[in-house]
């Protein structure tokens, strides 16, 4: 008796978290579906009056979010292979030979990785500019890969460390070196890792909106996020297709979520144990 | 932490490869583009802040019309609020847009004194027309005309008239009459004042613009927010005295909700009046836009001079343009009364042109607005305006806490001064 008013209680506490949770979610959709008149008339909070699709078409079509969606998948797919790629390679040096000075390498990435990124906005505006590369998408793909680098390194660092030893003797062995090691022993051993890391990595790109405003200039190379905020007018917003947009916007990180959904948990627990 | 032992040249070898890597990337694309693109094909790189959907749409059709007479203008629309950050950048950079769509007075100034903002006193030449206080807000401090109006818009109480003549009440032109209206509304129920400062706290300046303009006039107001005057002044702490007056009857709500759920408030009859700018109206359903009206800010000091808030949105060109000459043309064309009918007849209905020939959306609401900027003997903009967005955090935070806690009107007036003293020093 007493088990099942536990079971029983506890579906209800973690329903109501979870409803919480995806209450913000929910009610983004539903203003998505609401026309403008209904939302000025009776305010963002109301229960909808209406019921509408225009809106999708018209964030489709003001923000010009095809475009923009198209240039978050320029920058995001090269960012998230080109720093997973040079993580890898970081990580692979690090945790399996003795480089010199290799623990201070790492404290270095580690230590880059605890300063607020916002501090480097000035300085990275400049040198892009100077650098002849303001204005373009190469820019923002390059200061993803040089910030995630850090964090990728030390994570992938702690889980190559931990692949047994004799693997890598036996290649040796075998007469492979370093270079095919990595590639045919290391890294399809890392795959839960980099699963893991490129979900994570893909989702923290495609959201940046800081970056993107510092280095791009033109409204027709901004990703998405950036062109969301474009719908917000100076004084009037409509919301409603402002909530549309935003919807769409979420399909290519939810997507790549589920597809690595299980690497994404399993990935969560990464050098969680040494 | 067992790894195989690398000797030294196997590690430097491995060096090498990751240093080619990293120049791989650069190779592929050892062209960097420019962003201007200007100074190849001739053309004029307009950086624009009118992300709405309406504005933008109209400013496409201006510059269509424009590109026809043979100009070459290409418009980058960046969102407002990211402009508005970024704006000091795009000054700044090595190759800036030509020409910005911005604002007048205080603002434009400020760039001005930067020595970032070209002279465009020879389009100045072919508007005779616009009045004085316009061209005041166009000159920069050492004299030059740095700043090309071209429209503007107003702010007022505004109201829905059915629901006034439901509870059997007039727009009031004095500030007892005011008084007056608040206590009936209040007496039906219903919160008079209406005000959205959750998440956007700078429309509690309207307020405290409005009360200095009423009471101090527009000089002392334009002199305190130069820094000239101070804000512990016994005339600031009168402004605050007859804003208590007026406090209790402000919508208890209003503390957290943004202005444009305020809106909604008023629009659903759920506040009686709303002092806000024009774009009010936009906002509104079709079936209430007929229904609402406004009435200018009440008179407080008959002696005063009337002053009204007219924020004016415009242009100014960088310094560093590539083709001053075309940026000029350009910008004599936008000052045209032509240019800028095209622009306000496919906008939002509520900004009127800045060429006194310009012909306004023919709406009474908008000929009212009109008739009262017209007639008023002084315009400020509004507090950011004619100050600096620097200094309107600084309002924000006194006019919330006083509205919060009106007794500790002193002591917020001494932690304003010491605020706004830090940012005109800086």
């Amino acid at each position: 008796m007493t088990q099942r008013l536990k079971t029983s209680g506890y579906h209800l506490a973690m329903g109501l978290v979870s409803f919480l949770w995806i209450a913000p979610i929910l009610w983004v959709v539903v203003i998505s579906f609401r026309s403008f008149d209904d939302v000025a008339a009776n305010g963002l909070g109301s229960l909808p009056h209406s019921f509408t699709f225009s809106t999708y078409k018209s964030a489709w079509q003001d923000a010009d979010e095809f475009r923009a969606l198209i240039n978050s998948l320029v920058v995001t797919i090269p960012a998230v292979v080109l720093s997973l790629g040079f993580a890898s390679m970081a990580a692979y040096g690090l945790a399996r030979y003795n480089v010199p000075f290799r623990r201070t390498v790492l404290l270095l990435m580690l230590m880059g990785n605890l300063l607020p990124p916002q501090i480097l906005l000035i300085p990275i505006s400049r040198f892009v500019e100077l650098t002849g590369y303001f204005d373009t998408l190469i820019a923002l793909i390059a200061v993803h890969v040089g910030f995630g680098l850090g964090f990728y390194t030390f994570v992938l660092h702690g889980f190559m460390r931990d692949l047994p030893r004799e693997i890598q003797e036996a290649a040796t062995i075998d007469g492979a070196g370093p270079g095919k090691i990595y590639a045919s022993v290391i890294l399809p051993l890392t795959r839960p890792a980099l699963a893991a890391l490129g979900a994570l990595s893909f989702t923290w790109i495609f959201n940046d909106l800081l970056w993107s405003i510092t280095v791009i200039r033109s409204g027709e190379k901004m990703p998405v996020t950036p062109a969301l905020l474009g719908l917000q007018g100076q004084f009037v917003s409509s919301w409603n297709v402002i909530a549309a947009g935003t919807v769409i916007a979420a399909v290519p990180t939810l997507a790549v979520f589920l597809r690595f959904q299980k690497h994404f948990v399993s990935g969560l627990a990464i050098g969680a144990v040494k | 932490m067992t790894g195989l032992a690398a000797d030294r040249r196997t590690f430097l070898k491995g060096l090498g490869v990751l240093g080619a890597a990293a120049l791989v990337p650069g190779c592929a694309t050892s062209t960097p583009s420019g962003s201007g693109a200007s100074a190849a094909t001739g053309e004029l790189a307009l950086q624009s802040s009118l992300s709405s959907e309406q504005t933008k749409a109209a400013l496409a059709k201006m510059i269509d019309a424009y590109n026809k007479t043979g100009g070459k203008v290409k418009v980058n629309t960046v969102a407002v609020e990211i402009y508005r950050t970024q704006l000091p950048t795009y000054l700044a950079s090595a190759n800036p847009p030509d020409v910005y769509t911005w604002y007048a007075g205080s603002v434009a100034n400020s760039y001005a004194k930067k020595d970032l903002l070209l002279d465009v006193s020879s389009v100045w030449d072919t508007m005779k027309n616009y009045p004085q206080a316009m061209q005041n807000l166009s000159t920069s401090d050492s004299g030059q005309k740095i700043f090309v109006p071209t429209n503007y818009y107003w702010w007022g109480v505004y109201y829905r008239k059915s629901n006034f003549a439901k509870w059997g009440v007039k727009p009031p032109t004095t500030w007892a009459e005011f008084l007056q209206v608040c206590e009936t509304i209040q007496s039906k129920g219903i919160p008079p004042i209406g005000i959205g400062t959750g998440g956007t706290p700078w429309v509690a300046s309207a307020w405290f613009d409005y009360l200095n303009i009423r009471i101090n006039g527009a000089p002392f107001h334009r002199r305190l927010l130069a820094g000239e005057e101070r804000f512990d002044d016994p005339k600031v702490k009168a402004v605050f005295s007859k804003w208590q007056e007026v406090l209790p009857y402000f919508d208890p709500k209003g503390k957290s909700i943004p202005f444009q759920e305020a809106t909604s408030v008023l629009l659903a009859g759920r506040s009686g009046m709303f002092l806000i700018g024009a774009f009010v109206a936009d906002s509104a359903p079709k079936d209430a836009a007929d229904d609402i009206d406004f009435f200018q800010f009440p008179i407080i000091d008959p002696e005063v001079p009337v002053a009204e808030e007219a924020p004016i949105d415009g242009y100014f060109a960088s310094k560093r343009a590539k083709d001053p000459e075309a940026v000029k043309k350009f910008l004599t064309w936008v000052a045209t009364a032509e240019a800028q009918e095209l622009y306000v007849r496919n906008s939002t209905g509520t900004v009127i042109p800045a060429n006194p020939d310009g012909k306004s959306a023919d709406t009474p609401l908008v000929r009212k607005g009109k008739a009262m900027v017209e007639s008023a003997k002084e315009l400020t903009q509004f507090f950011n305006r004619d100050s600096s967005d620097a200094l309107q955090p600084t309002a924000d935070a006194a006019l919330i806490k006083f509205m919060d806690k009106p007794d500790q009107v002193d002591q917020i007036l001494k932690d304003w001064q010491a605020a706004a003293g830090k940012v005109f020093k800086a």
